[in-house]
């Protein structure tokens, strides 16, 4: 590449700068790298300073028709930010300024190259949290968490990463620099677009992030349950119950046994002691015999069907962590209604211990992976999604798939009202074939079940294929938007998307009750939508989909899977209640449909309600108070001047008295009324505005143009 | 090292070199990557070289390792090997009398400002290079120490407020104090980097070798370390000597605005 027009840009050809750039986490490379394979080299590695360096890259890059690959801290572990043969390396850490933090709305504008640890240390030196806390926050940047749709260890109440950007600014060969979301003038569906995209439509230079207040308190506890169905159950239960915990994770039955996990900690401590006695003789003493170090072999990952057996029976039930946090009131009321809900589904309280265990030592999993791939082993996991009904049939077939060639375990840490995640950990003998076959077995077996194939890692190179697959024809979303934003194809080419055989997917499993799910059009009226569920429309959007991230609840929730056809061919996204399996493309599905589109929503059956309504002066205000105290009501509006608020499910009438005693004369309880919620355009304003119709943590809106 | 080059880069964050230099090459774990391959016979000794002076020998990385993995160590050997003989002065003679010997690193006129608080006389000993330090860990140090202790003689209190004297005195063990041990009005401002100071403030890249063999790194990372300072740490003589030099050390540490009130 010529560099005459990047003489300022900051670059470097040091082998050291290419070796480094090389290479991010995908488990493979570390593979290779361990068995002596080198990687790839790019040809150079830029530090662009500030936006217009970026600007300026991606522009001279395009016109040399070089590829770039954009780097933050490489956590990747799909292999999508390796830097390759003849490619350049955007690296955005030179990118790296925090703030302004602005608390009266609690927002923080942060650079894309910041360190997670780095954005964290600086928001809790000044009192507030992201509350995205990623097992990678350690390693990854800002900019990463947004291009390959993050999601953190709290993501249950504070949101996946798509739920705190309220605002984007990405570097683009083909238009400069776009700015989407609160003031940006690039048209707004180009953040569900941006978010997810792994740097193939554009360079994440920043975001504007939603805060949250350091929580005043912490509830964390362990419940053991029979088995994985019962466990599924509860937590299904808590979160259609709209009680909102920071933490909910259920472990195998498998994990569960091997981490001890439901044991007091000294006895755990014991067994774990007694386990590493074990490995760590067992790895001397084949340490001591050459050749068989050499093959580097453990017995665990060369019988991974037989330890799987074997683990299976061993295996006595399974352990859920559940936490809440936050505002203290308000996690007392949530924490003691879903204590009832968990001990009623047949989980045995186990006290704090565990939760807190967990807690003291939530990032180490990564500290576990090394010994693996140093006795010649590779170690991997898989994140994917599906809605309730399917998780469990789900667990099953992967364990199935991949349990000739892999020693496998779960936990389920991503939950929703409207389904969730599981998460496998899987280690076998390290070898390329193998490592690829059980991939494969992986990833066909959750489109057959009909998950979503990632959760939170993204597509990367590793899951370019299934992902592909899993989109469909509504690839030719992204490839128009491509072709805009990047018309000389430059950018991170070969990763996210690829050409695979086309594939129909079918008819979508049927809906069951407990999805808490119902289907409909997705144009229809809220009148229509309300008539086909027989059930409440849990967030009664005037039509679909909800308004942008920035201009709603975060916990409020639009359409989830669509149905349509592009060219004659059956498309459907939205398999899981999130996907990162690149970018949000079910608007254009929508659009360009040659059938009429149908879509899911989630839908409440039954269960408690609390609504109460208060004359007060500058309604919407208390209403925008009411939110920043942490109460997360349901239905929140003002009709004829008084203001009304609503709680659903277990907490509802605790969360009623809270949100009462925080109104100047208290709230009078009526009988449940839902409200259709502002669907857009919906614009801010000032929240005394005759014309309000709507607050958010951020502020007003009126209905109008623009964000 | 290995287990290092394994590791999916958890210590990034605590690594000053990585953070201020903003290089994916500094990270610890990419460092021992590259060691390993020099160890298997793939990368040059060079190229080992160059790597392996990217580290400020800070000692970070260790702190945050949840293995407790010594890696600062294992990079010392490595250099040890990997370098050329450290450059060392002859240690000078110290100048005057009493029971108190200050090392001075810099031109801050400390042992004066020492002697008129304590009300006596006070040796004043210069040294350049802080006695060595930089040989400590190559096999001529221990002819370096004996010398060094034969010059120290019979003083009964050894003060310094540089990390790399201190740690050339450690290294030949010779007891001494730290100037704000002596002078408690000082201790709120301890903190720099070879004198214990917070761990994300852990070095301006001056303190190894990272100043000789990556200077502009070196003033990446002094850059850095200025933006997150408050102006509250004692620096000591190589760490303010660099930050000087990077151009933005504007406030005067609590040393400085010491010795201006003393004179």
């Amino acid at each position: 590449m010529h560099l005459d027009w990047l003489a300022d840009v900051r670059s470097s050809d040091h082998p050291l700068d290419l070796e480094a750039a090389g290479r991010d986490l995908w488990p493979r490379e570390t593979l290779r790298f361990w068995q002596g394979v080198r990687a790839t080299r790019p040809v150079r590695v830029f530090w662009p300073a500030d936006e217009d360096q970026v600007v300026a890259v991606l522009r001279e890059a395009s016109r040399q028709r070089v590829a770039v690959v954009p780097y933050g801290a490489g956590s990747g572990v799909c292999g999508g930010a390796r830097g390759h043969t003849g490619a350049i390396v955007l690296d955005t850490k030179a990118l790296d300024g925090i703030g302004p933090l602005d608390e009266d709305r609690r927002t923080v504008d942060v650079q894309a190259g910041v360190l997670g640890e780095h954005l964290e240390e600086w928001l809790n030196a000044r009192g507030y949290t992201l509350g995205h806390s990623p097992s990678s926050i350690w390693c990854s940047t800002v900019g990463g968490w947004a291009a390959a749709r993050s999601a953190g260890q709290f993501s249950s109440r504070y949101g996946v990463f798509e739920d705190m950007v309220l605002q984007l600014r990405a570097a683009t060969p083909g238009r400069g620099l776009v700015v989407v979301g609160e003031d940006g003038a690039a048209p707004r569906e180009w953040m569900r677009m941006l978010l997810g995209s792994e740097g193939t439509l554009g360079v994440i230079t920043g975001v504007r992030l939603r805060v949250w207040p350091l929580p005043e308190a912490r509830w964390l506890r362990g419940y053991k349950f029979p088995d994985i169905a019962s466990a599924i159950r509860a937590m299904r239960h808590l979160m259609q119950e709209e009680l909102w915990p920071s933490v909910v994770r259920l472990y195998d039955p498998v994990d569960t046994r091997i981490g001890g996990r439901t044991k007091p900690h000294d006895e755990a401590e014991d067994d774990a002691r007694e386990s590493e006695a074990f490995y760590v003789e067992w790895l001397r003493a084949v340490d001591k015999i050459p050749a068989v170090r050499r093959r580097a072999l453990s017995l665990p990952l060369a019988l991974p069907g037989v330890v799987n057996e074997v683990f299976g029976r061993m295996a006595e039930g399974c352990l859920l962590v559940v936490g809440w946090e936050g505002a203290a009131e308000v996690v007392q009321a949530l924490a003691r209604a879903g204590e009832t809900i968990l001990v009623e589904a047949d989980g045995e309280d186990l006290g704090s211990e565990p939760g807190d265990r967990w807690f003291a030592s939530r990032h180490d999993v990564s500290y576990k992976l090394m010994p693996i791939f140093e006795r010649g082993g590779f170690a991997d996991t898989m994140e994917v999604a599906c809605r309730w009904s399917l998780l469990e049939p789900l667990y099953h077939a992967v364990r199935r798939a991949i349990g000739k060639t892999a020693v496998v375990m779960a936990h389920m840490s991503h939950v929703y009202p409207e389904g969730g995640s599981i998460y496998f950990s899987f280690a076998g003998r390290g070898s390329e074939a193998i490592y690829d076959r059980t991939w494969e077995a992986a990833l066909q077996t959750c489109l057959e079940v009909g998950a979503t194939v990632t959760h939170h890692h993204g597509v990367g190179t590793l899951k370019s294929r299934a992902a592909s697959a899993e989109v469909g024809p509504a690839v030719a979303g992204w490839r128009a938007l491509k072709r805009r934003l990047d018309p000389e194809a430059v950018l991170n080419p070969g990763r996210l998307y690829v050409d695979v055989p086309a594939r129909d997917p079918g008819a979508p499993p049927a809906l069951s009750p407990e999805d808490g799910l119902a289907r409909a059009p997705a144009d229809a009226s809220l009148e229509d939508r309300e008539a086909v569920t027989g059930a409440e429309v849990r967030w009664p959007f005037e039509r679909l989909p909800a308004p942008p991230r920035w201009q709603r609840l975060p916990w409020q929730s639009g359409w989830i899977e669509v149905e349509g056809t592009v060219e004659g061919q059956g498309c459907r996204l939205g398999r899981g209640p999130r996907s990162a399996a690149g970018p949000d493309l079910r608007g254009w599905l929508v659009e360009r449909s040659e059938i009429r589109p149908l879509a899911t929503f989630s839908v409440v059956h039954g269960g408690a309600r609390w609504m109460g309504e208060a004359e007060v002066e500058s309604p919407w205000c208390i209403a925008r108070e009411l939110l920043l105290a942490d109460l997360r009501p349901a239905a929140l509006y003002v009709r004829n001047g008084r203001l009304r608020v609503g709680f659903r499910g277990a907490a509802a009438e605790a969360l009623g008295a809270l949100a009462s005693a925080r109104v100047p004369g208290g709230l009078a309880p009526i009988e449940w009324e839902p409200a259709p919620l502002p669907a857009g355009p919906l614009k801010a304003c000032d929240i005394d505005d005759a014309g309000v119709v709507a607050v958010t943590l951020h502020g007003a809106l009126a209905r109008g143009e623009g964000a | 090292m290995n287990t290092c080059a394994l590791c999916p880069r958890l210590c990034r964050p605590a690594c000053p070199v990585a953070t201020g230099s903003q290089r994916e090459a500094a990270v610890p774990a990419n460092i021992a990557r590259v060691l390993v391959d020099w160890d298997r016979g793939g990368a040059s000794p060079e190229l080992a070289a160059q790597a392996v002076t990217l580290c400020t020998d800070c000692g970070a990385c260790k702190d945050w390792c949840h293995l407790d993995i010594p890696l600062p160590e294992v990079l010392r050997e490595c250099r040890a090997e990997l370098l050329p003989e450290p450059l060392v002065e002859p240690l000078r003679p110290s100048e005057g009398e009493g029971r108190c010997l200050v090392v001075e690193a810099d031109g801050r006129p400390v042992a004066e400002a020492l002697s008129r608080r304590l009300g006596e006389p006070v040796r004043r000993w210069f040294t350049a290079d802080q006695l060595g330090v930089a040989a400590v860990d190559h096999p001529s140090w221990p002819h370096r120490a004996r010398e060094l202790r034969a010059a120290v003689g019979t003083a009964e209190i050894v003060v310094t407020v540089d990390g790399g004297v201190a740690r050339a005195l450690e290294a030949a063990e010779v007891p001494f104090q730290w100037l704000h041990e002596v002078l408690p009005e000082l201790a709120q401002g301890h903190g720099s980097c070879q004198t214990g100071g917070e761990r994300p403030l852990a070095c301006c890249g001056a303190g190894g070798p990272l100043r000789h063999h990556h200077p502009e790194d070196a003033r990446r990372v002094g850059k850095a370390w200025l933006a997150r300072a408050d102006g509250q740490a004692v620096l000591d003589a190589r760490c303010r000597n660099h930050l000087l030099a990077c151009g933005g050390l504007e406030a005067a540490d609590p040393l400085d605005r010491l010795l201006a009130e003393e004179s």
